[in-house]
């Protein structure tokens, strides 16, 4: 990983290609590459869809390595929908891929005139890029299956749906899995419209011919993958609790809790919780004849995913996310997995981020657009989206758009982008990290959930604020760091317990590069990507007037606590002031 | 006392002497002054597994008193995100 690509979408004549060494990033991968290139090399007042903005993809530092857990791809840019710095982060097979074929980062840059769409094929002979309008308004499952037919089975694709070429904000870029499935999505901050703006509806990349990338220290590195897996495989929450049930068995934890947020935040409980739950889910794929563990890209020994087969035993989606069935399950009122499967199937193929499309059909829900619970006009309105039709723009726009074209006053968003599905209000601790997070309300930038409700890495009471402030700077910190390695974030589960796997980590960095790395390293990195993002929002006009909630959170106290978000406006200052 | 006792991500009552034998959702008449501790031990799961109980919407701790008519949710150790 010692060159970076820079493709000039703009350029007289058509795509240029630059392909030059890493320089100053040197050393980075994930979301320190992409964050550090995006705050030095992007206006932050520019327009996000327009030429000015950069398109960073990045695999992590350790991608495309023999070590387990290493395929996620941070995606960066300025988010059309926020307005800040961007980082979308996504497991399936590209980042080891792109690893393996050298490239630090593969940044997209300018704009092209005209309509052409255009496809990146990279391969060990260099980078092509070529006008392929016959893929033009298709989706992303016909995307593939097309790109199949010219490019193989032995490759990995990302690609954006119709979403993206409309540049939608809630739009994302897919990924593939080791099916060839487009499953796994760079899903949040509208990433997919920045590459639509671009005209690139796909990317090819084929590793054949390129080797595993070698560790300096080989023994050292295979010893502590060794020891790092065996942390994993035998941690109850990595090494059982995802494995089997994924991360839906949250909804019974969440819910029992009473911070399942319901009817676009009405509640903190769902009446039809058990009906959406991790352990039912599981049990359908099951008896359908799909799976309920299955990893998203190769070397996840957790395999936190599976696969959702409908009723007549057919491949409907992979396995989905806790987040999407509370989006498009209690968040509006449904009450029946096989719809949500169905929507996240439309999600993945439409292309567009999962949490942010469901929480925009909840805004519209109260806004009486349709019934909460209505399971059909949910599809319908998906289909909207599908069509391009004005409605389904104003929805795939998001939750803070759609709430203001529809005068909606309860609208869960922070710097607009829609809140995950955790009540801030019954867990401060999360409130602060979608409050000041870089990245609009993002549960995975911070997540707190971890300690406040399920007793990892530490025990601290939900409804009280003590304790929230330092929490969430913590763990904001550590996961800026864990996104730059290319390791799942799921792996925290067990470093934050068990200080032997969180060696094994640091050995893993150490042993790859050849360096000693220590615990306060990685805190070094994680506040040096903080520093750097922090520092872009501000020049784009952020302040602290922007980490903070929606009112409601502070005005209507939520059952079953009966409690607002009670974190004071000068301790979520306090965040980033270490 | 009655409690209402609800058993999460494939856990089971596993005392073969109650009615709720194997049963995951149901209520239950402990002796007044029970603690998280003694129902879990009542119900015969797992001593090995460390366990997350939410009484009442709340975490508490295996010394926590219970009374009656309270919501017990037991889960196995779980994460996701
Ligand atoms: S734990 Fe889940 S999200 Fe993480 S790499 Fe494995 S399958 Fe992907």
């Amino acid at each position: 990983m010692d060159k970076i690509a820079r493709i000039d979408m703009g350029a007289a004549g058509g795509p240029k290609v630059t392909v030059g060494p890493v320089g100053e990033y040197a050393g980075l991968g994930g979301r320190a590459l992409t964050s550090l290139l995006i705050a030095k090399e992007v206006h932050p007042l520019c327009h996000a869809l327009g030429a000015e903005n950069k398109l960073v993809i990045a695999p992590g530092m350790l991608s495309g390595t023999t070590g387990s857990m290493t395929g996620r791809l941070s995606v960066g840019c300025k988010s059309p929908l926020t307005g800040t710095i961007k980082e979308s982060n996504a497991g399936g097979q590209a980042a080891q891929v792109l690893a393996r074929l050298g490239y630090a980062a593969v940044v997209l840059e300018g704009k092209p005139e005209g309509d052409d769409l255009y496809k990146i094929f990279i391969n060990k002979d260099g980078i092509q890029v070529i006008v392929d309008n016959s893929l033009k308004l298709l989706d992303n499952y016909p995307v593939i299956e097309k790109l199949r037919g010219e490019y193989g089975d032995k490759v990995a694709y990302m690609s954006i749906g119709t979403a993206g070429e409309r540049k939608l904000l809630a739009a994302s870029i897919a990924c593939t899995d080791p099916e060839l499935r487009p499953t796994r999505h760079c899903g949040r901050g509208g990433v997919g419209a920045v590459m639509g703006a671009k005209r690139v509806k796909a990317i090819i990349l084929d590793d054949a011919g390129m080797k595993m990338r070698p560790p300096v220290d080989p023994d050292k590195y295979r010893d502590a993958n060794r020891k790092f897996v065996e942390g994993l495989r035998k941690h109850p929450v990595t090494g059982e609790g995802l494995p089997a049930y994924g991360t839906n068995v949250l909804t019974n934890v969440l819910n029992e809790a009473g911070g399942y947020p319901a009817y676009n935040f009405k509640g903190g409980q769902f009446p039809g919780s058990e009906k959406l739950s991790g352990e039912a889910q599981a049990q359908l794929e099951i008896d359908r004849g799909g799976t309920a563990t299955h990893g998203c890209h190769r070397g996840c020994v957790i395999q936190c995913s599976g696969i959702y087969n409908d009723k007549d035993g057919h491949y409907l989606t992979k396995q989905p996310e806790y987040e999407t069935v509370w989006s498009h399950g209690g968040h509006c009122g449904i009450d029946d997995l096989d719809t949500v499967a169905m929507l996240d199937f439309m999600d993945d193929n439409i292309g567009v981020d999962t949490i942010e499309m469901g929480v925009a059909i909840g805004v519209a829900m109260d806004a009486g657009i349709i019934e909460f619970g209505d399971r059909e006009g949910a599809i319908r309105l998906m289909k909207e989206v599908q069509q391009g039709t004005p409605l389904g723009r104003v929805l795939g726009s998001g939750a803070a758009v759609t709430g203001k074209v529809f005068g909606v006053e309860r609208v869960p968003v922070v710097k607009d982008q829609a809140l995950p599905a955790y009540d801030p209000r019954a867990i401060q601790g999360i409130g602060v990290t979608y409050a000041t997070t870089t990245q609009g309300a993002d549960h995975t930038a911070g997540y707190a959930i971890a300690t406040n409700i399920l007793k990892v890495g530490g025990d601290v009471d939900p409804l009280k604020t003590e304790g929230q402030i330092e929490l969430s700077r913590n763990l904001q910190i550590a996961t800026a760091a864990i996104d730059s390695t290319g390791m799942c974030l799921f792996i925290a589960f067990a470093i934050m317990d068990q200080p032997e796997t969180f060696q094994a980590l640091l050995d893993m960095l150490g042993s790859f590069h050849g360096i000693t790395m220590t615990g306060d390293d990685v805190v070094a990195l994680g506040k040096k990507v903080l520093s750097a993002e922090r520092d872009f929002n501000t020049r784009a006009g952020f302040t602290r007037h922007h980490d903070r909630l929606p009112r409601f959170f502070y005005n209507e106290p939520i059952a079953p606590h009966n409690q607002t978000f009670m974190m004071k406006d000068e301790e979520l200052d306090e965040v980033f002031n270490w | 006392m009655k409690l209402e006792v609800a058993l999460f991500a494939g856990l089971k009552c596993g005392n073969p002497e109650l009615p709720c034998h194997g049963e995951r959702e149901f209520s239950l008449e402990v002796p007044d002054g029970t603690t998280v501790r003694e129902l879990r031990a009542l119900l015969a799961i797992a001593p090995a597994i460390p366990l997350l109980t939410i009484v009442n919407n709340h975490h508490e701790q295996e010394e926590w008193v219970l009374k009656e008519n309270d919501r017990v949710g037991i889960f196995p150790p779980i994460g996701g995100g």
